[in-house]
């Protein structure tokens, strides 16, 4: 094996900001429940990304085991940018390499307006049909949708509406409570954006972009996130 | 996160659940029975609403969510550690949707401890993806005798509800 030159370094992508800082230490790596899966630990994707071996970690599923918890980049005594170097190692997989259904639900969230596909009229009859259901415990109960002028725009994670409606009553219930004024969008009510885990800017921004037009078009004053 | 930074000149204003869940609680809005949970409770700090909030907003979501869970519950405990320093579930930054359970689980591990020491009988989860990771995995891989409850599901099964007409 040929060693391998510090001047001679490839211009390094992965790197980031901050990385040739890291003393080393560990502290990172230490306080992480996966420090070792595929061989590798933070500390050591650190050392990778600043010996310019991007590849290696663009290649490893390590990333994508990392949940971006974070803890390690709170601990970092150099305060450097980890989680943004994890998420530029995923962003440098090519998108048909991405792992599970990440990248398959941020295209289909561009596509319809959310991660699974629920078409318009499934969702609009079922938000009436459990919406009546619990009508029978709360009169008068409905769900509004596109309701111009609501104080508050409600996003829906779309695994509710897909396999957990029932799931969906327990903030209907809080608001019928509270008496509040809050509406969900008929389209593009996605509360969900993967685009921040599979490192996708553009997508993340579009998926965004579109929750800021429906609060303007329904003239909401604030805009619930859920979680 | 995305609103910060590409949509700030929109100037549109959000709320957490935990701003709003403390704004109905504190202005009356909606009452609770907190005898409706007896059990010793304990709660899980997401991620995303402890440390990463905190370094992104300048906030992290610590003490409104303890607030709230302590409304609505008799008995509360902490995890250790937590709030900054808490252990993720192991199933965030989307590994809930990744193929890798093995590892998923395996990083569980430490989150599953964590809640057997506390004894607690009820975890109280402010997100949808700690939830599922703590309800549909690690309860059975690692026989946590606890159910788990979403922030918001914990208030409307504790709601003293005023029927309107």
């Amino acid at each position: 094996m040929e060693p391998l030159l510090l001047t001679q370094r490839e211009r390094r992508k992965l790197a980031s900001q901050y990385a040739e800082r890291c003393l080393t230490c560990g502290t990172c790596a230490g306080g992480c429940p996966v420090s070792g899966v595929e061989g590798l630990d933070i500390r050591k994707v650190v050392r990778l990304a600043v010996l310019g071996l991007d590849q290696e970690v663009v290649d490893s599923k390590f990333p994508w085991v990392c949940t971006m918890c974070g803890r390690c980049e709170y601990a970092c005594p150099m305060g450097i940018d980890l989680l943004t170097l994890i998420r530029s190692a995923r962003w440098l997989r090519p998108r048909d390499k991405v792992p599970g259904t990440l990248h398959k639900g941020v295209e289909m969230c561009l596509k319809t307006g959310n991660n699974l596909g629920i078409p318009k009229e499934d969702y609009l009859f079922l938000l009436e049909d459990v919406g009546e259901e619990l009508a029978e415990e709360l009169p008068g109960f409905k769900v509004p949708v596109d309701e111009k002028g609501a104080r508050i725009l409600v996003t829906i994670n779309s695994k509710e509406p897909f396999g957990e409606p029932e799931d969906m009553t327990f903030w209907w219930k809080i608001f019928y409570a509270a008496g509040e004024s809050w509406t969900v969008a008929s389209e593009n009510w996605e509360g969900v954006n993967w685009g921040l885990f599979t490192g996708d800017d553009e997508a993340m921004k579009e998926i965004v972009g579109r929750i800021v037009r429906n609060y303007k078009e329904l003239e909401c004053e604030y805009l619930l996130l859920p979680e | 996160m995305g609103l910060e930074r590409w949509f700030k000149h929109e100037g549109v204003k959000y709320l957490s659940v935990h701003d709003l869940l403390k704004e109905y609680l504190e202005q009356g809005r909606i009452k609770v029975d907190k005898s409706k949970h007896p059990e010793l409770t304990t709660y899980h700090d997401p991620c995303n609403y402890a440390r990463k909030s905190e370094k992104t907003f300048g906030h992290g979501y610590y003490e409104e969510p303890r607030w709230i869970v302590q409304q609505c519950c008799e008995n509360f405990v902490d995890m250790t550690p937590n709030r900054a320093n808490n252990y993720c579930c192991g199933a965030g930054g989307g590994a809930w949707a990744s193929p890798y359970n093995e590892e998923r689980i395996f990083y569980g591990r430490v989150k599953a401890k964590q809640i057997k020491d506390t004894g607690a009988k009820l975890v109280v989860a402010p997100c949808h993806n700690c939830r599922d990771q703590l309800m549909k995995s690690l309860k059975k891989e690692y026989d946590l005798d606890v159910e788990i409850k979403y922030l918001w599901e914990l208030v409307a099964d504790s709601l003293i509800i005023e029927p309107k007409e």
